[in-house]
Parts: C-alpha cells; structure tokens; sequence
C-alpha cells in the first residue's frame, strides 16, 4: 500500500467515485480541495461509509469527534490526516 | 382429507427422538411405503416410511430437532392444495377420538407461563407437547418476540415447481424475512403520505450544523428526533396491539433504516426519550459509522417501538416501508421531482387510524421551535 499523499488522494477518490456511482452521481471530476459534502456528490450516509471504508483501508481509528471538516473534508485534508496519523507527516 | 403421520416410537424409554434426515419437502409426491424421514434415539435409527401415497402438505419439524412421540410431523393430502386442519378442528376430533393428552413438563410450563388451561390447547400426538402449545399462542396472536418466520414461511409457500438450489439466508436477511412476515400476518398496514416545504427543516439543520460544528448534515437526524417528541407527547403513537389491548411503550426507542452495501439495517436509538436532541444526533451518527463497517450489537438492532426512514438519497418518489414487529408507525421520507420534500408513514391500522397519521405527519413537517 501507498502512503504518498497523490495515491492516498487517488485510492479515496476511487473510493468516492464507486459510492457516488451508487447513488446516480459522477464524481470523476472531483479535485483535491473541494469540499466532499459541498460537492453533492455523496450525502451524510454515503460520507459515514467513506469514512467507515477509510478506518478499515488504512487500518486507522477514528472517533466521532474527529470527522470535521477540517479532518475529513477534502481529499487533501483526509491524505495529511492519514499521513500524521500513520507518523509521516 | 388430510392424512397426519405421527413421530414413531422407537422404545419404551425415549418420549422423544430426533430427526435427522428429511427425505421430503413440501409438495412432493410420495408413494406408500416410501422412506420419508430418519429419526433417532440413544440406541437406533429408524426409517419413517409413508403409510399411504400422497401430497406432501407440511412439515411439522426441523433437522436435529428433537420431536415428542406421536406428536403430527407430516402432512400428506391426495391433492398438492389441500388444506391441513385448524387446530380448532384437531381439537374437536380428538375429543370425538377420546384422546386427552398429557402436557410433558415443558409443555405444563409454557401453559402456566401463559395462562392458559391444558383443555384449551388442540394436542397432536400422545402427549400435549411444547409445539402444541406454541402452534397455539401463534393462532391466537399471543407469541410476541417468539421467531415464527420459519413456521410462517413454511405453512404458506410450496416448494416451486422450476429447479433451483436453496441458499441459507444471513442473520440480516432473516431478520428481514421476519420483519416483513410479521407485517404481512399480524399488522393490518395502511398508508398515507403529504408533501411539504423543505425550506424550514433545511434552515433548521444547517444552524444546528453550525451551532454545534457539525461536518455531517444532520437533517435526517433532527427530523427523526422530531418524531420521538411527538411520539412522548401521543403514546398512542408509540404503541402496538397486545392482548386485545393498545400496548403502549414506557419507552421510546427510535428505529432508523441505514443501508451498508447489501445489507438494510434497521439500528435502534434504545431509550430515545431520555437523551437531549444533540445526543440523539451523536448517538445516530455512531449507529452510521457501526452499520457501514457491520459492526453493529445486537442490542442496536433491536426492540424499535417507532420508526423513520429516508430514500431521499436515491432519488424516489415514494417508498412504503414495512413496518418494523411490534410498532404502529413507520415514517418514510423522501424528496420528489419537484423538490419538495415527501413525507409518508405506514401504520399499523389496529393501533392508529388516519387522523392520527396525518397530524403527525402535519407536525413533522416542519421543525418544532428554533435552534436550541
């Protein structure tokens, strides 16, 4: 597994590409900043199994009050979560 | 007319042998003489062979299932459609036949556990047998909390004529199979719907949102917490039929549909009443996180006296829910095309009547009061 910040970004965009494709959505375009939930492309439930998929991909533990905007709120701020989770950063 | 076939007995010692081997299912043709079951004691075991050819209408027994001698656990018919007897029936034939039976210990157990009187209760075989007792609760509505989905499934569908291979249903999908059993066989399901204006309650969640710093939108949440207010201010609405009676709950305990991959879970808010809104926001996002990773206790699972679900997310413009054992109301939400939003409830028509469903549906509508 990859810990460099452009293949986390590129395994959680997957990741929302596939949850977003459930639900009628194409999140191809997503960027690294933009604000997942701001985006529309996935809503609260699609966000919680993003972030459950998150904690079991990367084998991290997350409490609740850790899912912020400034945590988890776009793909550039879940890869440095990560990374200093993980002791790279 | 129906022909039984009694569990034999194989020795003097053994009141009770288990079945081991079914060679039959229902609606299969079998000729007389055909081995149609294997049962076993301590010390043997014995084909059971069918006294006449027939139909097989039912089975009355589950593999390693130990059995009371000369209790029904077959069922053959000269037709495929024939009707096995009420156990009404069952009992006045045994009483022309002179047959009393004798409860076993369980049995004399579960009766004086219920209530009930020994004479009240058709027996099947020899001796009155815990089966006896609960083929007997079931027909008078009168085994809450008791799976009965099998027995349900079993005593209405036949064994369909295309081949095919049958596969062991998962925890989820049994809970699921007796949901929708018990709201096909015990509630009597009606359903109304309204459409609102979204603005207010989209108003509501983003200054809760911001108030409290939320990242998840807690729409949904509020709206369900909602619902528990106006479930503590009308116990009607949180009730079910019990005894002939309205049962109504001494707490509230909020059920809420998440769907995780293939698997729909209906988690349980226990105790709903006794948190304060931002707990019950919390406590829902905790029950999302555990549900998308299948981590969810059985306690979380379990005892909904009331239920909300949305399909907002998947864009349709109407969903009946099933309602959940032992609750009179499910709310449904949802937004149609036009983008108002919709909100629906399945109700249990023996506890609730439409009045009662629309006023709750005119209140949930729109949020009770401001951010607090």
């Amino acid at each position: 597994m990859k810990l460099d910040k452009a293949s986390i970004e590129t395994e959680i965009k997957n990741k929302i590409i596939e949850i977003a494709d459930g639900l009628g959505c194409d999140a191809t375009g997503l960027q690294s900043d933009d604000i997942i939930p701001a985006t529309g492309f996935i809503d609260s439930a699609g966000l919680l199994e993003l972030v459950a998929w998150y904690e079991s991909f990367y084998d991290i533990k997350i409490e609740t009050a850790e899912i912020t905007i400034d945590n988890l709120g776009t793909l550039s701020a879940m890869a440095d979560f990560l990374q200093k989770r993980k002791g790279l950063a | 007319m129906a022909t039984p076939i009694h569990v034999p007995r194989i020795n003097n010692n053994d009141d009770e042998v288990k079945l081991i081997a079914l060679e039959v299912a229902v609606g299969d043709h079998v000729d007389e003489a055909q081995v149609i079951a294997q049962i076993e004691t301590d010390k043997a075991v014995v084909d059971v062979e069918s006294p006449a050819a027939g139909y097989v209408l039912a089975i009355e027994g589950e593999l390693e299932e130990m059995l009371v001698v000369g209790r029904v656990f077959v069922w053959l018919g000269e037709n495929s459609d024939e009707k096995i007897p009420e156990p009404s029936k069952m009992a006045r034939d045994q009483k022309i036949s002179g047959q009393t039976g004798t409860p076993t210990a369980k049995a004399r157990a579960l009766l004086r556990k219920h209530g009930i009187d020994v004479s009240e209760v058709p027996v099947s075989g020899d001796r009155l047998s815990v089966v006896d007792v609960e083929r007997y609760l079931q027909s008078q509505n009168r085994l809450p909390g008791a799976d009965q989905t099998d027995t349900a499934v079993k005593s209405r569908e036949m064994k369909p004529a295309v081949t095919g291979k049958a596969q062991k249903l998962e925890n989820v999908e049994r809970g699921m199979l007796s949901t929708v059993i018990w709201h096909r066989d015990v509630a009597v399901p009606g359903y109304i719907e309204l459409a609102y204006e979204q603005s207010a309650w989209k108003e509501y969640a983003q200054l809760f949102a911001q108030k409290h710093g939320l990242l998840l939108d807690p729409l949904l949440s509020v709206m369900a917490w909602r619902l528990v207010e106006i479930a503590m201010e009308t116990p009607r609405l949180n009730a079910t039929i019990w005894d002939a009676k309205r049962y109504e709950y001494d707490q509230v305990n909020l059920g809420f549909t998440v769907q995780a991959g293939n698997n729909l879970y209906l988690v349980v808010v226990q105790k709903s009443d006794e948190i304060d809104e931002l707990s019950f926001v919390n406590k829902m996002v905790d029950l999302q996180r555990k549900a998308a990773a299948h981590q969810l206790k059985p306690d979380e699972l379990e005892n909904a006296t009331i239920g909300f679900s949305s399909m907002s997310r998947w864009g349709v413009e109407r969903h009946v829910p099933i309602l959940p054992p032992h609750t009179a109301l499910m709310i449904a939400h949802t937004v149609n095309i036009k983008g108002e939003g919709v909100l629906g409830a399945s109700y249990d028509h023996r506890v609730l009547n439409g009045g009662d469903v629309v006023k709750v549906l005119k209140k949930l509508s729109k949020p009770k009061s401001q951010v607090k």
